[in-house]
């Protein structure tokens, strides 16, 4: 009975990882003699590992708590995960997947309601949403790499997660080349670029935030935002938009299979033959445009639009050359990351001066209003603005982080500039001097004399050199929706 | 990849699929903890995969992926004794040897966990989930249960103890002393 006792003392300790070593001297005396004392050793490490499995199991299905709590039958043993690697394959198992896909807008070869275990998992295009076990809602655009390591740990080489992370999944943690991010309950987002640092941004709640090889960890709050340097975080703005968010995903898969894009491609090829058309840009030509900024996914999956992120980033255009515009339209799909600085550009031409009166700057102005700016151009007496420029009445912040359809219509011999958000006529300003607008070298995202960088991104650029009509203009925003 | 490797993929991942919480749990039955499990199993499925080949459709995959298991194991073991405490080859040896042959028993005992589980109170039984999912801490679960770290240990010692004397009964099994 003694020895017994002294047994399962010793294999407890054992088991714990407490063991000294004249207790394990001891252990391995006793179970190289018995065979009865090596028997209940496999028993009671066959229970610990099952109760690993179980446990595994146990947290990837738990619940808030509620009355009557019993074991559902999904749970079963095993769930641990091991990584296996073979001919560049990557697999894993467990009985209990992970995530599960709940959406996948236009992502090849996903499908809905995928499991996802411990493979590595590629999205060359679109955008797709994830429930993990545990209730953590995930949306992850392309182009991305990744893979679960559990229920509560995502390994992200490449992409753009956000994450929405209830208390049942508190702990979440995405695991990236350049750090970690482990979610305390909140809403966060996490950016992998292929080369550089990832970044982290807090929208709600707290998150720890670990650079690799870093020592110290830091605790973000709602409205931080930091990229992982070598060792160290530094703090960068915040960029809600940069990621889309699980409300924003049901309208994204609804436009796709009510076929948008082929609408939105048809509308475009209808433009291009407009003789008007001064430039379209759709950012898909292989070879980029000069300038600086990131080249991230589009309206569509797998699309492309140039995505302006640092102080500075800017793309160059040089269109409409020397001649003048009476009448010029412009539109432009975009997403806006963040609003309330002084001003952010869509499109600046070069300069602000005497010797090219007309000459344009279209942005959006610390109100989140849209602004088309002529040089030398006056508003007329009794007009609302009060800072010399046709400012629109809406905001574009409710439409912040979602794609958003700007277009303006200037009439130099009618005086007029009339706003549009998404199709809808916002209002006509009157100007009483108005010169024809003129174009030529010039920025998307920005300016060339000061930093007025847009913050977000840009698909779809149209420079038409008449005015469309109310109708045009709402039949554009329809065809290029990319939500239903 | 050929048509025949992905066939021959196919029929590995089916098998290791199935067999893959045995390998595991005999595993852990030689190892110190079960982190080292884990490791161990990364290498063992590896080298399942390269020596497939060596496999006989309608071969017993458990029995042959334990074989691989203990070997792996022992040269585990052989190459981190020197700078941790691990129980004697001669020990595990036996061990693999007798609890190999045990395996069905064995594994009605585990399939046996979930309902003892299920028996704990609901209090006991969220702290022993806790003690036991992936990446626990233990202090912080010890201090949630108020308990000193040591006594939480021995409740957990106890915990084993009482499921092990569950799943014997409950796969048919007497009650040893």
């Amino acid at each position: 009975m003694k020895v017994k006792e002294e047994l399962e003392s010793l294999i407890g300790a054992y088991v714990d990882g407490k063991i000294d070593e004249p207790g394990l001297e001891r252990l391995n005396a006793l179970l190289r003699r018995d065979a009865e004392s090596r028997r209940v050793f496999a028993e009671l490490l066959n229970v610990d590992s099952a109760l690993a499995a179980l446990a595994a199991d146990w947290t990837a299905v738990r619940q808030p708590p509620r009355r009557g709590w019993a074991f559902h039958p999904v749970i079963t043993a095993a769930a641990a995960c091991v990584a296996l690697a073979f001919g560049g394959w990557w697999w894993a198992r467990s009985t209990a997947p992970f995530a599960t896909v709940m959406e996948a807008a236009g992502c090849p070869g996903w499908v809905e309601d995928a499991e996802l275990r411990g493979e590595r998992c590629e999205i060359k295009a679109g955008t797709m949403s994830l429930r993990t076990a545990r209730g953590a809602r995930l949306v992850i655009e392309a182009p991305a790499e990744f893979s679960f390591e559990s229920a509560q740990r995502i390994r992200v080489r490449r992409g753009r997660l956000a994450a929405e992370v209830p208390p049942t999944a508190k702990g979440f943690t995405v695991i990236t080349p350049t750090g970690d991010a482990i979610d305390l309950g909140t809403r966060f987002g996490v950016d992998v670029p292929l080369a550089g640092a990832a970044e982290v941004h807090v929208f709600e709640g707290e998150v720890i935030a670990k650079a690799a090889g870093a020592t110290e960890k830091q605790s973000l709050r709602g409205g931080d935002a930091v990229s992982f340097g070598e060792h160290v975080h530094t703090v960068r703005e915040l960029r809600t938009s940069a990621f889309i968010q699980p409300d924003e995903m049901p309208g994204l898969s609804a436009g796709l299979a009510a076929g948008q894009r082929a609408r939105s491609e048809a509308a475009l090829a209808v433009l291009r033959r407009d003789p008007d058309l001064i430039a379209l840009f759709d950012f898909e030509a292989p070879e980029p445009l000069p300038g600086v900024y990131r080249r991230v996914q589009g309206r569509w999956p797998g699309s492309h639009a140039p995505e302006f992120v640092g102080v500075g980033d800017h793309l160059k255009l040089d269109v409409g050359g020397l001649r003048s515009w009476p009448r010029l339209t412009l539109a432009a799909w975009v997403r806006l990351d963040r609003l309330g600085a002084p001003y952010q550009s869509l499109l600046h031409t070069d300069g602000w001066g005497k010797d090219r009166p007309g000459q344009v700057h279209w942005m959006i102005t610390e109100l989140t209003t849209m602004r088309l700016a002529l040089y030398a151009n006056q508003l007329a007496p009794g007009a609302e603005e009060t800072h010399g420029y046709p400012d629109s009445r809406t905001s574009v912040l409710p439409e912040q982080g979602r794609w958003v359809h700007l277009v303006v219509v200037y009439d130099c011999e009618a005086g007029t500039v009339r706003f549009f958000f998404n199709g809808r006529f916002d209002k006509e300003t009157l100007q009483s001097v108005a010169n024809p607008a003129r174009l030529g070298p010039a920025q998307i995202g920005n300016w060339d004399r000061h930093d007025r960088k847009l913050s977000g991104r840009v698909d779809e650029l149209i420079l038409l050199g008449r005015a469309m009509s109310d109708e045009e203009v709402r039949a554009l925003f329809e065809a290029g929706t990319p939500y239903r | 990849m050929s048509p025949a490797e992905t066939e021959r993929h196919r029929c590995f991942l089916r098998l290791f699929t199935a067999h893959e919480p045995a390998v595991r749990a005999h595993v852990r039955r030689l190892v110190p903890a079960r982190a080292d499990a884990d490791d161990v199993m990364q290498e063992i499925s590896v080298v399942l995969w390269e020596k497939f080949d060596a496999f006989r459709q309608g071969e017993d995959f458990r029995r042959w992926a334990f074989g691989v298991a203990r070997f792996e194991v022992l040269a585990w073991l052989r190459d981190k004794g020197r700078d941790r405490l691990v129980l004697d080859e001669e020990v595990v040896a036996k061990l693999a040897e007798e609890t190999a042959a045990d395996e069905p028993r064995l594994e009605r005992q585990r399939e046996a966990l979930e309902v003892c589980v299920g028996k704990v109170p609901r209090e006991q039984r969220d702290l022993l989930m806790r003690a036991y999912e992936p990446e626990s801490r233990i202090q912080e679960v010890a201090q949630s249960s108020g308990r000193s770290v040591a006594g939480f240990y021995q409740w957990l010692h106890r915990m084993r103890r009482m499921l092990l004397d569950c799943v014997r009964r409950a796969a048919g099994q007497e009650v040893n002393g």
